[in-house]
């Protein structure tokens, strides 16, 4: 390929992949933009005046949204890091079985879990609230730890837990300089990706949450579907805020193994 | 036996604080005053679509701030996109056998009230505690019934709403204002109308109009449905239905899925009439810049439906005396006047006028409206009543059947 | 690995949240799906389903959607892979906002491709403006439309540096060895990367495949806001009969979300005993 045709190619690329996020920017500016006029008439900032004023709902949904996000992302990895040491590390029988039935929410679509969900949760007194919407959220994020873990455990020596077990380490000690220095970034990539996860996620929050819950995603939509789109455009530009802070911070850290089941969906 | 332990476990909840269970039957042997005492100090949890900012303003600032101010009730408006979401929430529970739900009021009315009262998920006969029913005249047939469904006292009504066209008067100078003369215009011009595909609401209404139009107006469909004669009108509607498709939007292959989407394509050119379920809504669109200034709504010379919404109570609800608080303020004369003023949400009251204080009267008669909005009384002079919920569902689904497909 | 253990502890917990959620969810589904939990078993709502024209012109509406934007982000995330792993001005910008597009939400996507494609959107109004179109009827249905071309775009929009990553990420650990080895012994370029590249990033592909296909087949978000209004996509028929104020309904929409993991379990458990082969 000549190197004019792969830039070329590239420039098409960059075009694709910024054009949809161009009207959304836009519409957080504007006001009244309408066809046939290619660029707002009216430039404002009022959307965002609006959108930050006393009673907006979108302030306490930023806060909830980042919340459940965090719980979520905690919660992943309080149970995905043992898991994907275990799949990692260890051969047994039946493991076959055990990665295939971690990994078998990412192949069966939320609408179809959420619906019987909603009924786990209304016996169990989670619905309508936050704590349920964070469990829910498990369900997506969960499998994305685990298999991360166990690739990042996979390349582990576990020789090393040994040594220092010999040289009198105790167990904590163990976990604190051997194991976690050596995984932190994988547990890094996989927290991140498993908050951006929670973050994105509509229908298992509206099912569970019952509307109740009000996180962006959800005010995304009920102002899209009211026809604000000044407010939507706001609200997708706020969306994209997290992604774009964590990629900052750890750039680097996200072109290897950490990819091969995330993206936020 | 039952109704004892459910009492006793009622007061131990109520002891305990954690849940306020109240007995419906309890709160009916109270007067008002003990009524509002029970409510002091508690939430109550509102679900209604959230949709518009200035509803969702009226609700959480002005009845908010005054059940705040006045009986220290804290109101938790829920936004819905539909509210067969929260009539779902209360079925669930209900089967979960949950007395203490999270739904404590719904805005409701047609087809999801009749779910409700079929499925007594509604918490009837409080209507006469509440003082300011007083001012509602419950024998009038468009308040005793709702989408044709006898409202019995389980549920309390809180604005009218009637159908009606918009236009933009600088596109569209003579817009057509009866059903035949729309569908001639939309023959004469070819790719400047839709309407959207019903299970969506105003355009399940949009196909009513076109089918009381065919049966000759409302008179021939009042009452229970009748097989007969809805497959004789429906032929008919689906024909004509059929017939204009080519001369639509996109040849009428495919509709609008929302109201939503035929908002946005009146505001951008791509149809030159919208229609909505509330003219009000007309003003709003302007305001908030989503309409250009020179959009108008008018009525048919032929009539629109009109229909009451109402607040309905679960029957597991939880905080059922801040609920009846709640709807008693929300009929008063003065929220209702407050609801009418255009700068706020402009919708019809259900009260009568004449039973309110002086000053409210004056207020009434004071209204200016936003000038891209039909007067009131101009669209109520040709009003057609809703059709009972069984017919309202089977021409949904003739249509999704034999036009939508 | 230190080969043989007992791990069962450490995955006990993930285990047990798995089951109850997820395992949980699907047998409720199920058995709501048979009308339980409202008074006795039957398979009515299976047959409602099963028997209805639209469910099936929803079926297949759904399957095209899935197997198209898997098939064009496999096919153009693997062009895009290949693009970027050699430089050129921008490409670090093209890397960037690859990894950036990871991260944004579906709804926003889909959202922003509703304002660009739409007949009165950003396109069509440049179009207007270049007089190319005399108004949003001149410019073709790009949304909304009978072959769900919008809703496809999202996909490939979104999952294409999905793709691309992954295999940027397997081109990196296998490094140029495999390739100069055949161009050494007398391979062209293109054969190269056919014979030898292609078939080293398949597992990977599939993989990634895999997981695009059944979230563009299972998802609501997207079909909702870029889909026509009949045939609809099946998640979206199974939310409508899920809030469709007629109770009965109810079964029908549990049976639906049932039919819509099945049909996507066994189309990758199939896609995977392929491969196996």
């Amino acid at each position: 390929m000549s190197p004019r045709l792969r830039m070329l190619l590239g420039l098409a690329l960059i075009v694709a992949l910024v054009a949809p996020l161009l009207p959304l920017a836009l519409w957080s500016v504007a006001r009244g933009w309408f066809f046939p006029q290619i660029l707002p008439a009216n430039w404002t900032i009022e959307p965002w005046m609006q959108a930050f004023a006393p009673r907006s709902e979108i302030p306490g949904a930023l806060a909830t949204t980042t919340l459940i996000a965090l719980a979520a992302a905690a919660l992943a990895l309080g149970l995905g890091i043992p898991a994907g040491r275990a799949l990692g590390l260890y051969r047994f029988r039946g493991k076959a079985l055990v990665e295939l039935a971690l990994l078998a929410p990412v192949i069966v679509p939320g609408i179809a879990v959420g619906l019987g969900i909603h009924g786990v949760f209304l016996r169990l007194g989670l619905t309508n609230s936050v704590p349920g919407v964070v469990l829910v959220h498990l369900v997506p994020t969960l499998p994305y730890v685990i298999f991360v873990m166990s690739g990042v455990f996979a390349n582990y020596d576990a020789e090393a837990e040994a040594q220092a077990r010999s040289l009198g380490a105790k167990p904590l000690q163990v976990l604190w300089h051997v194991m976690l220095p050596a995984i932190a970034p994988g547990i890094v990539v996989a927290g991140l990706f498993a908050f951006l996860v929670s973050w994105s996620q509509y229908i298992l929050t509206l099912t569970i949450g019952g509307g109740r819950v009000v996180t962006l995603p959800l005010l995304l939509y009920a102002q899209a579907g009211a026809g604000r789109n000044d407010q939507a455009g706001v609200l997708a530009m706020l969306s994209l805020g997290p992604g774009l802070v964590i990629l900052a911070l750890v750039a680097r850290q996200l072109t290897g193994r950490g990819m091969a089941i995330g993206g936020t969906r | 036996m039952k109704r004892m332990m459910t009492g006793i476990i009622g007061a131990l909840i109520l002891a305990g604080g954690a849940a306020r269970a109240q007995e419906g039957d309890a709160l009916l042997e109270m007067s008002w005053e003990e009524i509002v005492e029970t409510a002091r100090g508690g939430e109550v949890n509102v679900f209604m679509w959230g949709g518009a900012d200035n509803i969702n303003a009226y609700v959480s600032d002005y009845i908010g701030g005054r059940l705040e101010e006045e009986y220290d009730i804290t109101l938790n408006r829920v936004p819905l996109t539909d509210t067969a979401e929260a009539v779902n929430i209360v079925l669930g529970e209900v089967e979960a056998g949950a007395t203490t739900g999270a739904v404590d009021m719904i805005w409701i009315n047609g087809e999801n009230f009749r779910t409700m009262k079929q499925g007594d998920l509604a918490w009837c006969g409080y209507v006469d505690k509440l003082p300011n029913a007083a001012l509602v005249n419950f024998d009038n047939p468009a308040i005793a019934n709702d989408f044709g469904t006898p409202v019995e006292g389980c549920e309390v009504p809180w604005s009218r709403v009637q159908f009606a066209f918009a236009h933009d008067t600088a596109r569209t100078s003579e817009p057509p204002r009866s059903i035949p003369e729309l569908l001639a215009w939309v023959e004469a011009n070819p790719g400047r109308f839709t309407y959207p595909a019903p299970p969506d609401f105003t355009g399940a209404a949009f196909v009513r109009h076109v089918f009381t139009h065919v049966a000759g107006g409302p008179d021939a469909l009042i009452g229970p449905f009748d097989r007969a004669k809805f497959d004789e009108v429906a032929k008919e509607t689906w024909e004509i239905l059929n017939g204009i498709e080519p001369h639509l939007w996109r040849e009428g292959v495919t509709y609008p899925t929302s109201i939503t989407q035929l908002q946005q394509m009146f505001a951008n050119q791509e149809v030159d009439l919208f229609f909505t379920y509330d003219p009000a809504e007309v003003g709003t669109a302007v305001v908030n810049g989503i309409f250009p200034e020179t959009a108008r709504s008018y009525g048919l010379s032929d009539g629109t439906l009109a229909n009451t919404n109402y607040m309905v109570i679960p029957v597991n609800a939880a905080n059922k005396a801040a609920a009846l608080v709640t709807q008693n303020l929300l009929l008063s004369a003065e929220a209702q006047l407050e609801k009418a003023q255009p700068e706020v949400w402009g919708a019809a009251t259900v009260i009568e006028p004449d039973r309110a204080p002086d000053e409210v009267q004056a207020g009434f008669a004071a209204l200016e409206r936003h000038p891209s909005v039909v007067s009131i009384e101009e669209l109520g002079q040709a009003a057609l009543p809703e059709l009972q919920a069984d017919w309202t569902s089977a021409i949904e689904d003739g249509w999704i059947r034999n036009v939508g497909n | 690995m230190i080969g043989r253990g007992h791990p069962w502890l450490s995955l006990a917990p993930a285990l047990g949240v798995i089951a109850v959620l997820f395992g949980g969810g699907l047998a409720l589904g199920l058995a709501g799906s048979f009308g339980m939990g409202r008074g006795g078993a039957s398979g009515d709502a299976w047959i409602a389903v099963l028997s209805e024209g639209r469910v099936w012109r929803s079926l297949g509406l759904s399957l095209w959607i899935a197997f198209a934007s898997t098939a064009l982000s496999c096919l153009i995330g693997l062009g895009a892979a290949l693009l970027l792993r050699r430089s050129f001005p921008g490409q670090g910008l093209a890397r960037l906002l690859f990894q950036i597009n990871l991260t944004i939400p579906h709804a926003v996507g889909a959202l922003g491709i509703l304002w660009l494609l739409s007949q009165s959107g950003f396109v069509a109004r440049l179009s207007a403006g270049a007089g190319l179109i005399d108004g949003p009827a001149g410019f073709p249905a790009l949304t909304q439309d009978r072959f769900a071309i919008g809703i496809i775009a999202h996909y490939v929009w979104k999952e294409v540096p999905f793709i691309g990553l992954i295999l940027l990420a397997n081109m990196q650990s296998l490094g140029d060895d495999p390739e100069s080895a055949a161009r050494s012994l007398g391979a062209t370029p293109f054969a190269a990367m056919r014979l030898v590249l292609l078939p080293l990033l398949m597992p990977a592909l599939i993989r990634a495949g895999a997981i695009v296909f059944a979230f563009s087949f299972g998802a609501w978000e997207v079909p909702v806001l870029l889909g026509q209004s009949a045939p609809t996509a099946l998640p979206v028929l199974a939310w409508q009969r899920f809030t469709d104020p007629d109770l009965a309904a109810r079964p029908e929409a549990m049976a639906l979300a049932m039919l819509i993991a099945l049909v996507s379990a066994v189309l990758i458990r199939a896609a995977f005993a392929g491969r196996n082969r």
